[in-house]
């Protein structure tokens, strides 16, 4: 879903204008870690390979360049937990909002995937 | 055919080579990498295709990762070559060095006889 008539990925820029580099190690997030631990466990378990978490990022579309590293693979892997039946869309926003009300949670701590709902 | 790197002593780590009998490709052959631009997971990115080089190297046969990509099982393995080019040839505005090369790994569904 590049969008474009060539079918090039929006992973796919290599040639493209970049600006400049962006060095500063920032750390991880909270979040970041919790999403990355559970990315690690499913793709280690081959409950998905990477081939399939590349093929979600991409299929990101125009999302993909506006995203951190963070948010394309967790947007990637629900898209693909939810794609291989091992939760359900319901399951997950009923999840989260559970987990939400328990704590006023904030905004650097936020998922992309709240955030994302008002993209 | 042989991988050329980690072949005195222990290796540090094992090598990632897997023998690919019946490739199509010789070391040193030069080959054009496909110019086609079909939709999904594609492993050949676009400022390479249409561009010529030269097989450096056969890395093994490996399941078909624009397969893995959808769920399959990648079946049957595509060889995969590195595959040399002069900068040059890829970047009409290159100003470095006209013996600068890029090597790239590709998957010889992208390839063929130049």
């Amino acid at each position: 879903m590049s969008g474009t008539p060539s079918n090039r990925s929006a992973a796919d820029i290599g040639g493209d204008d970049a600006g400049p580099v962006d060095t500063l190690d920032r750390g991880m997030k909270f979040w970041e870690r919790q999403a990355n631990a559970l990315r690690s466990v499913v793709q280690r378990n081959q409950i998905v390979l990477v081939d399939e978490l590349r093929r979600a990022a991409e299929d990101l579309g125009d999302l993909y360049s506006k995203l951190e590293y963070f948010e394309r693979t967790t947007l990637a892997l629900r898209a693909l937990l939810i794609e291989k039946g091992l939760v359900t869309e319901e399951e997950l926003e009923a999840r989260m909002a559970e987990i939400r009300a328990r704590f006023d949670v904030p905004d650097e701590m936020e998922s992309p995937i709240k955030r994302g709902a008002s993209r | 055919m042989t991988p050329g790197l980690r072949t005195r002593g222990a290796a540090p780590f094992p090598s990632t080579y897997a023998p690919a009998p019946g490739h199509r490709f010789k070391v040193g052959e030069r080959v054009a990498v496909k110019r086609r631009f079909p939709p999904g997971h594609r492993r050949t990115p676009h400022y390479i295709r249409g561009k010529t080089g030269v097989i450096e190297r056969i890395c093994g046969a490996f399941p078909n990762p624009e397969e893995l990509a959808y769920g399959f099982d990648g079946e049957p393995k595509k060889v995969l070559y590195r595959v040399r080019f002069a900068q040059t040839s890829v970047w009409p505005a290159y100003r470095g060095p006209a013996r600068d090369l890029i090597e790239m790994e590709i998957f010889e569904h992208w390839l063929e006889p130049a």
